[in-house]
C-alpha cells in the first residue's frame, strides 16, 4: 500500500503516481484529500484506491478497471464514465453520481444528489439514502437502486435501464412506467445489497421507460430526391421545394429533418476578395515546395500540438450520421495528405485510428462512444458544445441508422430515434467547466491538445469563456456548418455566418488582451484553397473542411441524410447501401481534393509575396460588398485608397484546379 | 459564472471573518480567477461608512474624490476618516437623511459600492490573495460575511463588475450569486419602472436590487428568498447578508452547486465541498447539499 498526502502532493503529481502504482499493480491510500478535484482520474489498472476523507469533482472518473473506496463525501459526477470497476462512497455524493457510467458499480452510502445516473449506459449505481430530483435523467441503460426515497421525476426521459425505488417515490419523470418485478431481479438486487454490506429488506418499485417517446410518432413519407441547389432556390418564395415541405407538415404535423447546413445566402468568403491580383500569376506544384503551410494546433499548454502539413483539418463528423466505410476513407485521406481527422460524436472505430496518423477524440454531451481507453489514444480532445448547423441542440440520429453495432459502440438501445441531449450533465456553466478541462487533462496525462467545438451564437462571449477555462484550440463552426440531421427551420435561421463568427472571435479576444496562443480553426462553408487563405487572413489559425471532403468523396447532394438509406453509402449504416462505396477509389478523391486545396494555397500565399501563409493579413483583404465591409471592418472596394480598376479574378486558380 | 462562499458565526464575539472567507474563495478560486470580492460585518458604527471605486491613475482618481466631496456637500454629510487604496476610496460620513435619496443622487455621479454601518464591500480584480495583500482582508474581525471568486462572461472584468453587490438604497446588504439569470430584462425593466437605477449589466446587481426593493416593503428575509425562487428564471445558487443574518436561495434546477456545514457555532455554506473543507484541513466533514428550490436563513444571536 502506496500512501500519497494530498496537502503535501498538487493533483497531477498524485495522479502520475497512482497511474504508476498501477503499473505496478500495488493500492494507494490517498490521506488529506479535503474535497480536492480529480482524485484518481484516468487510471486504467485494476489496482484498489482508498480516499480517507472526502473528494471533490470526478474522484476516479474516466477510470476502466481500478476500484476506489471514499471513507466520507463525494463531490459532483464521482465515478464519471467508468467503463468496469467500482467506487464505494461512505458518506454522500453530490449530483450527477455515476454518470455516464458503461458497466461499473457505484454504491453511495449516503444520499446522492440530482440528476444521479444521468446518460448512464450500463452497470449499476446504487444509494442506500435518498436521491435527488431527476434521478435516472436521460439513462440509457444499466440500473440504478436507491434504498431511500425518491425526489421529482425520477427517470425524466430515460431510454432503457431499470430504476429500483426502495423508498417513497415523488413523481415519475415523462415516458416512464411502473412495471411488475420478477423474482429473479429482486435476487439478484439482494446479491449485489449483500455484496456491498447494505442492510435492506424491504420492496422495490421498479421504474422503466414506457417507449412513447422514443420514436417520432409520425414519420416523414419518401420524398423525391431534390438537390440542394433546387432546396436553396430563395428567389422564389412558393417554389416547389416550399411547397413540398409545407404538404410534409401537413402530413407529420411537426418541424422536417434533413441534413446538410443553411442554404439561405449569407454574407460569406466570396464577399471578399485579395487586395492584390493574384490572377496573373501561375505556378506549377514544383515551384511552391519553398512555400511554407505548416501548421500546427494546440500547444498552449505544452501538450504536443498537432501538426498539419497545411492550415486545414476534417471537420468533426460521426460514425453513426457517416458509414464505417466513409470515416476510413476520410482517416485513410487526412494520412495521406498530411492533416488530422476528428472522430465526431460516436466514438472511436479501430480502423479509423489505424487509417489516421492525426485523430482528434470528441466528447459530446450524451458521451456516446466516450471513454478513457480511447482517449488515451487520441491525438487531440475536443469537448463538443454545439455546431453551426444547430447551435444549443442536440443531435438526432433516425432509428433506420442506429443498427445493433452502432448502438453498441455508443452504449445506447438499438432502433430508436436518438435525441443526443443539448447540454453535458456537469458543464452548465464556464464555472464548471474548468473543472471539466482538468479533469481531461488529468485522463490525458496533459500530453494532448485539449480543444472546444462551439457553434457561432455569442461568440463574443464565448470565446473569452473558452481561453479563460484554458483550451489550447477552438474550433468554430458558422450557421453554414452541415449535419446528418437537423430540424429545417433550426438549420436556416439558428446562429451567426461563419464570416461574421470569424471576426467576433478576433475582436473578443483582443478585448480581453489575450494573446495569439489560443488557436482558431474556422468551419462553416470553407470549399477551397481560396477561401482558406481568406480564413487565415481574417486571423484564424487554421480551417475545417467536412461537407466539401464529403463531396470530394462521392456525396451527390440529395438531401437524404438523415433518412438512412443513402444511395451512395455515405450517410447510412445500412450493409447494402453502404456495400456501394469504394473506400479506395474515394479515399484517393478526397485526398486529391485536399491536395488541390494545397496547390492553391501555396499559390495564392506566393502570389501574395509570401513565403509562409502564416504571414498574410488583413492588409491582404478588401470588401466587395457592404454587408461584408461592415461585418469584417475591412475597407470597401470602392473605397480602397490602392487599387486602381482591380482585376481580382482567380482564372490561374480555376484553370490548375479543374 | 462563479464561486460563492458565506460564514455566519453563531454566537457574539469578533471572529477571523476575513481570514475565513480568504481559505474558502483561495479553495474555489479555479471558479473565477478574473476578480474577487468580500462582504464583511463588523463591529456596529457610529458614522455611515461608504466605500467607491475610483480609477487608479492618480489624476482621474483625485477628480473622482474630489466629485465625491462635492456630492456629500450636496446632502450635508461631513467626512469623517477617509482611507485610499487600491481601487476604492473609502470613507466614514456622518448622515442624518434620507438614505435612498442619498444613495440614489451620488450612485448617479459616483461608482457607490458599499453602504451600511456595519457592512464594507471590498472587490477588485484579481484573487482573494491579492485582495488581501493590498486591503488587508485577513485582519478583518467581526460576526459574518460572503464572498465571491468572479469569471467575467458576458460583462467586462472591471472592479465595480466584481461581487458583492451592495443592495441599492437599502444599507448593510450584499450578495453573491452564481448562476445566469434568464429573466434579466424583464425583471430589470419592472424595476427600472419603479425606480431603480442599474449601474452595470451584470445579472447579479439585479438580484440585489431585487431582494432589497421586498426588504423595504418590510418582507422578512425568508419570505424575500422564497418568492426570488418563483420570480427569477434561470440557474442561480446565491447568498444575501442582512447585519444580522445570512441566506442562500438555490434554483428549481440545482444547477448551480452548493453545498453547507453547519455546527453549534457556525454555519458555512460554499459552491464546492473543497472550501468548507479548507477550514477544517485534514478532517472529513458532514456536509449537505441543499434540495433544488429551497432557501434557508441562519440568524446571529443578538
Amino acid at each position: 500500500m502506496v500512501t500519497i498526502d494530498l496537502s503535501q502532493t498538487e493533483i497531477t503529481a498524485a495522479n502520475t503516481r497512482i497511474r504508476d502504482c498501477g503499473r505496478d499493480g500495488l493500492d494507494v491510500e490517498i490521506v488529506n484529500p479535503d474535497a480536492r478535484h480529480n482524485i484518481g482520474v484516468g487510471l486504467v489498472d485494476p489496482i484498489s484506491v482508498k480516499v480517507r476523507g472526502s473528494a471533490g469533482y470526478f474522484c476516479g472518473g474516466l477510470s476502466d478497471g481500478a476500484h476506489y473506496e471514499i471513507e466520507h463525501n463525494a463531490g459532483w459526477a464521482v465515478g464519471d464514465n467508468i467503463y468496469t470497476g467500482s467506487v464505494v462512497v461512505g458518506g454522500n455524493a453530490g449530483a450527477i453520481a455515476g454518470v455516464a457510467i458503461r458497466g461499473a458499480e457505484i454504491v453511495v452510502r449516503g444520499n446522492m444528489g440530482s440528476r444521479a445516473g444521468q446518460v448512464m449506459k450500463a452497470g449499476t449505481l446504487c444509494c442506500g439514502g435518498k436521491a435527488a430530483f431527476m434521478a435516472g435523467y436521460m439513462m440509457y441503460g444499466g440500473r440504478i437502486i436507491i434504498l431511500g426515497d425518491a425526489a421529482a421525476r425520477v427517470g425524466q426521459d430515460m431510454s432503457a435501464g431499470e430504476i429500483f425505488v426502495g423508498g417513497k417515490i415523488e413523481s415519475l419523470g415523462n415516458d416512464t412506467m411502473i412495471v411488475d418485478m420478477e423474482a429473479a431481479e429482486r435476487d439478484e438486487i439482494m446479491q449485489f445489497l449483500e455484496r456491498y454490506k447494505m442492510n435492506y429488506k424491504g420492496d422495490f418499485t421498479k421504474i422503466v421507460n414506457a417507449g412513447k417517446k422514443l420514436r417520432y410518432a409520425n414519420q416523414e413519407p419518401r420524398a423525391r430526391p431534390q438537390p440542394f441547389f433546387v432546396s436553396s432556390n430563395s428567389s422564389n418564395y412558393w417554389n416547389p421545394k416550399v411547397q413540398e415541405d409545407i404538404w410534409i407538415k401537413g402530413e407529420v404535423g411537426r418541424y422536417r429533418i434533413r441534413g446538410y447546413g443553411a442554404s439561405k445566402p449569407v454574407p460569406h468568403l466570396n464577399d471578399i476578395a485579395f487586395v492584390k491580383d493574384v490572377s496573373s500569376q501561375h505556378y506549377e506544384p514544383a515551384e511552391l515546395k519553398d512555400i511554407n503551410l505548416k501548421t500546427t494546433v494546440g500547444g498552449r499548454y505544452g501538450a504536443k500540438p498537432l501538426s498539419l502539413s497545411m492550415p486545414v483539418m476534417i471537420a468533426p463528423m460521426s460514425f453513426g450520421a457517416l458509414s464505417r466505410s466513409v470515416k476510413i476513407a476520410l482517416a485513410r485521406a487526412s494520412r495521406l495528405s498530411g492533416i488530422s481527422e476528428n472522430t465526431g460524436e460516436g466514438g472511436m472505430l479501430d480502423e479509423q485510428r489505424a487509417e489516421a496518423d492525426q485523430l482528434i477524440f470528441q466528447c459530446l454531451s450524451g458521451r456516446l462512444g466516450w471513454n478513457v481507453k480511447d482517449m488515451q489514444r487520441a491525438d487531440a480532445i475536443e469537448i463538443y458544445i454545439s455546431q453551426g448547423a444547430k447551435p444549443g441542440l442536440g443531435g438526432q440520429l433516425m432509428a433506420k441508422k442506429v443498427t445493433p453495432e452502432l448502438a453498441a459502440i455508443r452504449g445506447i438501445p438499438q432502433g430508436i430515434d436518438l435525441r443526443s441531449p443539448s447540454r453535458h450533465p456537469d458543464v452548465l456553466g464556464a464555472d464548471d467547466l474548468v473543472i471539466k478541462v482538468e479533469e481531461f487533462r488529468e485522463a490525458t496525462m496533459h500530453k494532448v491538445p485539449l480543444g472546444i467545438k462551439m457553434g457561432a451564437g455569442r461568440v463574443n462571449d464565448d470565446i473569452k469563456i473558452a481561453y479563460k477555462d484554458g483550451f489550447d484550440f477552438v474550433e468554430l463552426d458558422g450557421l453554414q456548418g452541415s449535419t446528418g440531421a437537423a430540424s429545417t427551420e433550426v438549420l436556416e435561421n439558428v446562429g451567426i455566418p461563419t464570416l461574421s463568427a470569424v471576426q467576433e472571435a478576433i475582436d473578443g479576444l483582443q478585448e480581453i488582451g489575450a494573446g495569439d496562443d489560443m488557436d482558431l480553426v474556422m468551419m462553416g462553408g470553407i470549399k477551397d484553397g481560396v477561401d482558406v487563405v481568406k480564413m487565415l487572413a481574417l486571423g484564424a489559425d487554421c480551417t475545417s473542411v467536412g461537407t466539401s471532403a464529403i463531396i470530394a468523396g462521392g456525396c451527390i447532394a440529395c438531401m437524404q441524410c438523415h433518412v438512412g438509406t443513402c444511395p451512395v453509402g455515405i450517410a447510412t449504416q445500412d450493409k447494402e447501401h453502404e456495400a456501394r462505396y469504394d473506400i479506395d477509389l474515394q479515399s484517393q478523391n478526397i485526398h486529391r481534393y485536399f491536395e488541390s486545396l494545397r496547390w492553391q494555397i501555396a499559390s495564392i500565399t506566393k502570389a501574395l509575396g509570401y513565403d509562409d501563409v502564416h504571414q498574410v493579413s488583413r492588409d491582404d483583404l478588401v470588401a466587395l460588398t457592404p454587408e461584408a465591409a461592415d461585418i469584417t471592418g475591412l475597407p470597401l472596394l470602392a473605397e480602397h485608397p490602392a487599387l486602381h480598376k482591380p482585376d481580382l479574378g482567380l482564372e490561374v486558380l480555376d484553370r490548375k484546379a479543374g | 459564472m462563479c464561486g460563492i462562499a458565506g460564514v455566519l458565526f453563531k454566537h457574539q464575539g469578533s471572529h477571523e471573518i476575513g481570514r475565513t472567507l480568504i481559505e474558502m474563495l483561495d479553495g474555489c478560486q479555479h471558479r473565477g480567477p478574473d476578480s474577487t470580492g468580500f462582504a464583511l460585518y463588523g463591529e456596529d458604527k457610529e458614522q455611515l461608512q461608504l466605500r467607491f471605486i475610483v480609477p487608479t491613475e492618480k489624476n482621474a482618481r483625485q477628480a473622482a474624490i474630489d466629485n465625491i466631496a462635492t456630492l456629500l456637500a450636496r446632502h450635508a454629510a461631513t467626512i469623517d476618516s477617509e482611507q485610499s487604496v487600491g481601487c476604492s476610496y473609502q470613507i466614514a460620513v456622518n448622515f442624518e437623511g434620507d438614505l435612498l435619496a442619498f444613495t440614489k443622487d451620488i450612485e448617479e455621479h459616483a461608482k457607490l459600492v458599499s453602504v451600511g454601518h456595519t457592512l464594507d464591500i471590498i472587490k477588485d480584480d484579481g484573487t482573494a490573495h491579492e485582495l488581501d495583500d493590498l486591503y488587508h482582508v485577513g485582519e478583518v474581525r467581526g460576526t459574518h460575511g460572503i464572498g465571491h471568486v468572479r469569471l467575467a462572461t458576458e460583462s467586462a472584468v472591471r472592479p465595480e463588475a466584481a461581487h458583492p453587490f451592495w443592495a441599492t438604497g437599502f444599507e448593510d446588504i450584499a450578495i453573491v450569486h452564481n448562476g445566469q439569470i434568464t429573466n434579466y430584462w424583464k425583471m430589470r425593466r419592472r424595476l427600472e419602472r419603479r425606480g431603480f437605477a442599474f449601474h452595470t449589466d451584470n445579472d447579479s446587481e439585479l438580484v440585489a436590487v431585487y431582494l432589497a426593493d421586498k426588504l423595504q416593503q418590510g418582507e422578512s428575509l425568508d419570505s424575500v428568498l422564497e418568492t426570488a425562487i418563483a420570480d427569477l428564471d434561470g440557474t442561480f445558487s446565491f447568498l444575501v447578508s442582512t447585519p444580522d443574518e445570512i441566506g442562500y436561495a438555490k434554483d428549481n434546477l440545482a444547477a448551480k452547486p452548493m453545498v453547507l456545514y453547519e455546527t453549534d457555532d457556525m454555519i458555512a455554506i460554499a459552491s464546492e465541498e473543497v472550501s468548507l473543507n479548507r477550514l477544517f484541513p485534514g478532517q472529513s466533514i458532514n456536509s449537505t447539499e441543499p434540495a433544488p428550490g429551497t432557501h434557508q436563513t441562519w440568524s446571529r444571536s443578538i
